[in-house]
């Protein structure tokens, strides 16, 4: 095998084949990204065995073949080459060459042979449906902060897609607060039963994307893929049983009011200074015409401020987590939200002003 | 409260009273003693010792097993009555508790009085004695409370600190082990006045930094703060040193469930969650590990400590060696308070503790109910 590539290029993807290889501590075939060049094309492809990567680049091929080299040391050679082409060969003594054009540079890295690197998960394409990559990016960002990351509640560590009539959903909780984003799907053909989606291959989705143009999903009872520009990821998904989401949506709540969502977050954010950061409880104070948002009396003192907003009803409050509160208010773009609420003890909803179809539920803390 | 199992045993049974009294390792065989009363002590025998050896310093002592509901139901009534006397109470085991009792000369009349008033109220409430000290700061306030026992009642004044520590036994000096005890012994410090005559520099560099301060500042009487409202580290664990050592994992999972049971149990009473459950394991060798897990929630039922003791028993266990003593505990604890974060869903692990809770309030009547798995099995079969 030997190819030439600009420095530049090939960094870029491999940075990302290490981010999929979780374990640097051990030296296995895991630890290694593969390399196939063929056609005038470079294969890259890592795993961690839940999450696979596969992307192509093109480069110049003298020569076609594969091998896997250590993913972690191959990055940082590549990061303290100087700026230019390079050429890479491979040695029949399962040698890695690295000769950066132009310079009297030589890294020969072990490498391992290709046939060892385990197969990644593949679909044929008729099983994938389309989507605008906007729309899906804007799914994940509704929904991933609100997963859980308790291991013993590992059926709530992803985001629950649902494939509804002519609707798909994302959902996620930690079971204190739940986000939910709905779309219009029409693909006739397309049918899966929910699923449970792991946050690794979310966040590299809305990592590796540009947010322009078409992804492509294909869902199957194991697995889950994703094909955008060049690249290909897969994810195993979480096995379990998804709470009952639409039991705990509130079928209606008493009072609405119309905020503006930047002034909440900063109010939210110098009133937390001093909020006990524990249980980052913070209160809501409804009353006639504003909000007054105020924590707790502590050791160390305690904050207030007052939004107008408009609210009409018996004076209300609700405690409860700031974060839960920040988390929203970050992810919807709109100038003003609306914050609906029943009463102390419960669920109050973050929805946007504009027509999307999304909602973010917070359960609050108990008052004294 | 002064030896307090055992005095509870011997108040509820008269005929034991003026003998010596062994609390816990009941069959005599293995275990070790959770409390002696003084007649106990006399033979030498203190808390912790393996139950063999008590019955050879003492053969005709009377060892009965641990009652721990009775000595919680009594320690319950004597909180009360503390409650009685000050809001600002710190209870720091079953049987002791610190009372902040400023402010309350108007109501009370002056620190003696108050304390011989307490007992009293305690010793007809209970029959059973008690030990105060009166100072100005926890640390002193606990040493006093140590240092006249049984029924004892010393006062630390203002200005009389230093001549009060120095009638104390190094090895008395509150929170100091052993391990630190030998350490000063070795560098020839062995009472309570060559340590204060200690330069701090010197302290810390034999006994390590926080040590070194800690002892620097016990030895004048400053408080170091061990006791007071801030206590990070609490925990709630229970042992079992089996009859004779096992490698029956239904037996040890059954051991484990009782014990989940107990824990989560005192857990309710005290108003205790906590998130982080260890298990220890003692092998025939006496080696002794511990293991332990921290959830991102609080735990919620003995269901869930119990999954969690099992996880970290097969972790830890090689499903082999043989086990002398398994214990379990759930540490970090924090007092339940109000402000807790609802829930959206409700789980089987809310419903487990339902039904706990349920359970803790039909138990605090005085009922017996436990789970059928913890019933022993019939002796002739059924």
């Amino acid at each position: 095998m030997k190819f030439t590539c600009n420095k530049d290029l090939i960094i870029k993807e491999i940075s990302i084949a290490q981010e999929i290889i979780s374990s640097r501590n051990s030296i296995s075939i895991l630890s290694n990204v593969l390399l196939e060049a063929d056609n005038n094309t470079l294969t890259i492809r890592a795993t961690d065995l839940k999450v696979g990567f596969e992307t192509k680049i093109p480069v110049e091929v003298a020569q076609s073949g594969s091998t896997t080299v250590f993913c972690d040391k191959f990055l940082s050679i590549l990061r303290s080459l100087p700026d230019g082409d390079i050429e890479f060969s491979q040695k029949d003594d399962n040698r890695f060459i690295i000769n950066p054009l132009f310079n009297k540079i030589d890294f020969q890295l072990k490498s391992i042979n290709a046939d060892k690197f385990p197969e990644i998960q593949d679909i044929s394409d008729d099983n994938y449906f389309q989507l605008p990559q906007k729309e899906l990016m804007d799914m994940i960002g509704q929904t991933v902060f609100a997963v859980s990351d308790d291991e013993t509640r590992y059926y709530m560590n992803g985001v629950y897609l649902e494939h509804e009539d002519n609707t798909l959903s994302m959902v996620a909780t930690d079971g204190r607060r739940l986000s939910f984003i709905k779309t219009i799907f029409d693909e006739e053909n397309i049918n899966f039963d929910p699923v449970i989606v792991p946050t690794k291959i979310l966040h590299l989705v809305k990592k590796l994307s540009s947010g322009e143009g078409i992804i492509a999903l294909a869902v199957t009872d194991n697995n889950i893929f994703v094909k955008f520009d060049n690249q290909k990821l897969s994810s195993n998904l979480i096995k379990g049983q998804f709470p009952n989401y639409k039991r705990v949506i509130p079928e209606s709540q008493e009072y609405e009011v119309r905020i503006n969502r930047l002034q909440v977050m900063e109010a939210l954010k110098r009133v937390s200074l001093l909020v006990e950061q524990k249980s980052r409880r913070i209160f809501l104070n409804f009353i006639e015409n504003s909000l007054i948002i105020n924590s707790e009396e502590s050791e160390l003192g305690v904050a207030k401020e007052e939004l107008e907003c408009s609210f009409t009803g018996p004076e209300t409050s609700i405690a409860l987590n700031y974060q839960y509160l920040l988390d929203p208010l970050k992810v919807i773009d709109d100038e003003e939200v609306l914050i609906r609420f029943s009463g102390a003890n419960k669920a109050i909803t973050i929805v946007p002003t504009s027509e999307k179809d999304l909602f973010h539920i917070v359960m609050p803390m108990q008052l004294d | 409260m002064d030896a307090f199992y055992a005095s509870v045993e011997q108040n509820d049974h008269p005929e034991y009273r003026g003998l010596p009294v062994i609390v816990g390792g009941a069959s005599g065989k293995r275990g070790v003693v959770s409390a002696c009363s003084y007649e106990a002590r006399k033979f030498g025998i203190h808390s912790a010792m393996p139950a063999t050896w008590a019955k050879r310093l003492c053969p005709h002592a009377i060892f009965v097993p641990v009652n721990m509901k009775r000595y919680q139901e009594v320690s319950r009534v004597i909180m009360n009555i503390f409650d009685d006397f000050t809001p600002e109470k710190i209870q720091i085991s079953v049987d002791e508790a610190f009372l902040d009792m400023s402010g309350t000369e108007r109501l009370f009349g002056p620190p003696e009085k108050t304390a011989l008033l307490l007992k009293e109220r305690v010793k007809t409430a209970t029959g059973l004695t008690l030990s105060v000290g009166i100072a100005h700061n926890h640390l002193l306030a606990k040493l006093a409370s140590d240092f006249d026992k049984p029924d004892g009642l010393v006062f630390v004044r203002k200005g009389e600190e230093l001549a009060f520590l120095d009638r104390i036994d190094l090895k008395d000096i509150w929170g100091l082990g052993k391990k630190t005890l030998e350490t000063l012994n070795a560098f020839n410090i062995t009472t309570v006045k060559q340590l204060r005559e200690t330069d701090i520099s010197m302290l810390q560099k034999i006994t390590g930094k926080a040590a070194g301060d800690f002892l620097y500042k016990a030895s004048r009487g400053i408080d170091p703060g061990i006791h007071s409202e801030r206590v990070k580290n609490r925990s709630i664990s229970s042992e079992v040193t089996f009859e004779e050592d096992t490698r029956n994992i239904e037996g040890l999972h059954k051991t484990l469930l009782h014990l989940a049971d107990q824990i989560m149990f005192r857990m309710l009473e005290q108003g205790y969650i906590g998130k982080t459950v260890f298990i220890k394991l003692r092998y025939s060798d006496f080696t002794t590990f511990t293991a332990r897990q921290t959830l991102k929630h609080p735990l919620r039922s003995e269901e869930e400590i119990h999954r969690v003791a099992l996880d970290l028993l097969k972790k830890k266990w090689d499903n082999h060696s043989l086990i002398r003593l398994i214990g379990l505990g759930v540490s970090s604890l924090e007092k339940k308070d109000s402000h807790q974060q609802i829930e959206l869903f409700s789980d089987a692990a809310d419903q487990h503790s339902k039904v706990e809770n349920a359970v803790q309030i039909i138990r605090s009547k005085g009922r017996n109910i436990k789970k059928a798995s913890l019933i022993p099995p019939h002796k002739n079969g059924l």
